[in-house]
């Protein structure tokens, strides 16, 4: 039989951002759907709607024509629609067959047997009786697949699957995909990595900030044109006016390597770069390939080895954030709300964090009220904050007046080089084109800039040199005035 | 119909009211306890939180039991503002105990000014010790502090029984589960003739003051506050994160040995099994009822000493059973969690229409 899934005009605001604005989309059983986007274009989105997660402020879901009322998980589980989360959902403790039977109401005896009927068929070969814990990522994900087969479901959603297999766990699950796929399954795949896309899939859906970008076949799509579709189309390069050459080395990175514990972190492999004063380095990459770790290790919250960077004729690989401000570094990183800044603290509160000793913030021990005031004042006058009343809490300015104020807190200082990591994400475009202009100004007065980011135009348009990251690794770095946003989607997508 | 709407940010007013509206729904629950027991509820709850503060000896009663129960709470707040939940202060009083009772003891018979500020310093490094322990598990061997903190606190209990009954037990004492009675100098004066309030309660507030201080004047306190709300952003400021969380832990430890040595050096005056009614566990309660704030600690420090006060006249003049008291603390806490629902969301009742 055949399985149709209609998304009609599905809409979901949350304050400050439209993660799904009038997405319509129709899906068909036998083939395999990816849904591509980068972090934050609105597909998880999507699919926790499909799934009954999230309930969508307008819009509705079809399937084989019957409307479809998805108020909560188990909705979507009655409606045959079977979900696989990137993070698994299981009891670590609790053995194989008892995670299971936790959601069923059949009996277990039966179930076995379903259950061991459907291990046979697919190749799934799992000892039931072990606890989760013993398994390895793929067997969790084949886990979490088979509690969605046991309900025989007509669409099955995929959510970034690959991120934690390895390349042959990852071949493996595509053969199942497909195999599920020709059973008459509608699988509908969510990623961000192209190849993975251009491997498996047969239609392609392109998201973006929220919107529906394209939908195409994947035979008339290649890397580069999904990449240009994913990132958003270089429509007008405003690029600044080449800053004076210098050749005046201000950091040096030199063999720099990062290995993480942490399964969903990226190594850093062999990093090695150098920025000159007056210089905007841009750092390319689709999201999840390293960014977050190598703004860490510039900025100091991960330490490295001292040689490794070597800052001002000075080694600094071994500082802690703090110390490296007081060599006029300063760091803008990507998380506005958990990180730059605490919401629930006033602004005046949220200037003092970046502390360095000339700063005066803290007399022998004590809170300077007025100088962290005094100071505060001027950030919000100089950088166009929105408020005038600096006991406010953070949490209550907008995005683009929070990010004001965090790039001002950390300008203000006339620092050397400013580190920021997609300074303009999520902002509204009269914020985008005010921090676009504070950076090409910085750049004027000879200081420069490291910007990683995943916004392709934001990178041609203010960078000098660019280089892309992928996997952990940096591509060489090219001078931006021959580079074009094709050239960085190949190189996103990791060809050479 | 009722709705439930989530509030758009946590109201502020609403913050301050919980904590009363907790006090009013535990007196109302209490009421209907008593009436199912079969007493007049009005009467009993007079019995309960009035007449044990009708008269001085009550009231000075009443700060007698506040002082330690303050105390830990200011300890706490520290720990629990940053989120560590230390929840072992009872260990941390009665290990304070034994090291300052110890060093009591060792100035046996023996006079001076310098003994009670020695015997008053030791309790504090006591606590420190004892809270120092899962604190260093914490960062350096990831474990749960709420495990090791409160199964620390049956091993202080056990060493107390101990050395009581052991090495520290009075030699006249005919075989008595208690130490000595410690000299003069090692207890801490009595403010007024007659009644048993002495000057720990000088030690609860200056903790009042000097955490107030602390915490939202000092460098040192607006480093804990930020790695109280987010360890990245505190990373990312420089902060050393680690050394923040033992630190609370050792000023709360150090807050709960001074209660600890309160005790031993001014109603009880020598060492023996029962040092303390739980003021360990029951200063949870305060200090979340008192907002972790310190001027909200005092407040709450008194509700709920009264508990322990109308407990032991309940006891006397109604035969209700002194755990009555624990009831009461067990229900403030329980309402004060629910009402905090209100924070998050609001109920708006809306008119049925037909």
């Amino acid at each position: 039989m055949n399985t149709n899934l209609k998304i009609s005009n599905v809409t979901k605001i949350y304050p400050g951002c439209v993660a799904n604005d009038n997405v319509s989309l129709e899906f068909n059983s036998g083939k395999i759907y990816a849904l591509l986007g980068e972090n934050g274009a609105g597909k998880s989105t999507l699919v926790k709607i499909l799934s009954g997660i999230i309930i969508p402020d307008e819009g509705k879901i079809y399937l084989n024509e019957n409307n479809l009322n998805l108020n909560s998980p188990s909705d979507a589980k009655k409606n045959d629609i079977g979900m696989v989360f990137q993070h698994f959902n299981l009891f670590e403790t609790l053995s194989v067959f008892e995670n299971l039977i936790i959601d069923s109401d059949e009996q277990r005896e039966s179930l076995r047997e379903k259950i061991d009927l459907i291990m046979k068929k697919y190749n799934f070969p799992i000892d039931l009786d072990i606890p989760v814990l013993n398994l390895s990522a793929g067997q969790k994900q084949k886990v979490e697949i088979i509690r969605c087969l046991i309900r025989n479901p007509k669409v099955l959603i995929m959510d970034e699957p690959t991120s934690v297999l390895t390349e042959q766990e990852t071949s493996e699950l595509f053969l199942s995909l497909k195999k599920f796929s020709e059973e008459g399954i509608l699988i509908i795949y969510i990623t961000h990595k192209l190849k993975e896309v251009m491997q498996l899939c047969d239609e392609v859906a392109v998201m973006r900030r929220g919107k529906l970008v394209s939908v195409s076949e994947i035979k008339n799509e290649n890397i580069e044109s999904l990449a240009n579709k994913m990132v958003g189309q270089n429509l007008k390069t405003i690029k600044k006016k080449k800053a004076k050459t210098s050749s005046d080395q201000l950091i040096k990175i030199t063999n720099l390597n990062f290995t993480s514990e942490d399964p969903f972190e990226t190594n850093l492999m062999d990093i090695n770069f150098s920025v000159n004063r007056g210089e905007c380095l841009g750092i390319a990459g689709i999201s999840g390939n390293g960014q977050s770790e190598l703004f860490q290790v510039l900025s100091g919250e991960i330490i490295s080895e001292k040689k490794s960077i070597e800052f001002n004729n000075n080694y600094i690989g071994d500082l802690n954030p703090q110390e490296r401000r007081e060599y006029l570094m300063a760091f803008s990183p990507e998380d506005r709300l958990e990180q730059a800044a605490i919401p629930q603290m006033k602004i005046f509160e949220n200037v003092a964090l970046n502390n360095f000793k000339s700063s005066n913030f803290f007399n022998n021990g004590l809170i300077n009220e007025n100088k962290i005031k005094e100071h505060s004042k001027k950030i919000i006058s100089d950088f166009n904050v929105n408020t005038d009343n600096i006991e406010l809490k953070s949490q209550f300015l907008s995005g683009g007046n929070l990010q004001k104020l965090i790039i001002g807190r950390e300008l203000i200082t006339s620092p050397d080089l400013l580190i920021c990591f997609n300074p303009t994400w999520g902002l509204d475009v009269g914020a985008i084109n005010y921090i676009h202009e504070t950076l090409i100004k910085i750049n004027e007065q000879n200081k420069s800039i490291i910007l990683i980011s995943t916004d392709t135009d934001e990178l041609l348009k203010l960078s000098d040199k660019i280089s892309v990251i992928h996997k952990g690794k940096l591509s060489k770095i090219m001078n931006a005035e021959v580079v074009t946003s094709e050239k960085l989607g190949i190189l996103m997508g990791g060809a050479n | 119909m009722i709705k439930i709407l989530k509030r758009d940010q946590p109201s502020k007013a609403i913050f301050f009211f919980t904590p009363v509206l907790a006090i009013f729904l535990t007196l109302v629950a209490g009421g209907l306890i008593f009436f199912i027991l079969g007493f007049k509820p009005f009467e009993a709850l007079k019995f309960f939180f009035i007449i044990p503060i009708a008269d001085k000896y009550g009231f000075s009663e009443l700060l007698l039991k506040a002082t330690p129960l303050c105390l830990i709470a200011i300890g706490l707040s520290f720990c629990f503002k940053s989120n560590n939940w230390n929840i072992g202060a009872e260990g941390q009083l009665t290990f304070g105990a034994i090291v300052s009772g110890g060093v009591a003891l060792l100035f046996y018979e023996q006079e001076g000014f310098y003994i009670l500020p020695i015997v008053i310093l030791a309790g504090a490094i006591g606590g420190m010790l004892y809270a120092s322990i899962p604190a260093i598990l914490k960062t350096y061997f990831n474990t749960n502090e709420i495990l090791v903190s409160l199964m620390l606190v049956y091993v202080s209990k056990l060493i107390l029984d101990y050395l009581v009954v052991g090495p520290w037990s009075n030699p006249e004492g005919f075989n008595f589960p208690e130490t000595r009675q410690f000299s003069d100098s090692a207890k801490l004066p009595l403010l007024f003739e007659g009644l048993r309030i002495h000057a720990g309660i000088f030690l609860a507030l200056a903790a009042v003051v000097i955490s107030w201080f602390v915490f939202y004047k000092t460098y040192l306190g607006f480093q804990m506050k930020v790695s109280g709300f987010s360890l990245k952003t505190a990373k990312y400021a420089g902060y050393k994160g680690k050394k923040m969380i033992i630190l609370v832990f050792l000023i709360s430890g150090a807050c709960a040995g001074l209660a600890g040595v309160g005790e031993i050096t001014g109603p009880i005056g020598q060492l023996h099994r029962e040092i303390s009614p739980d003021y360990g566990f029951t200063a949870i309660i305060v200090a979340f009822l008192g907002r972790l704030h310190p001027v909200g600690i005092i407040f709450a420090s008194l509700v709920v000493a009264i508990t322990y006060l109308g407990a032991e006249t309940a006891q006397i003049f109604m035969q209700i059973p002194k755990y009555t008291g624990q009831v009461f603390q067990g229900m403030i806490l329980f309402f004060l969690l629910a009402s905090d629902y209100l924070l998050f969301f609001k109920i708006k009742f809306i008119g049925s229409k037909k």
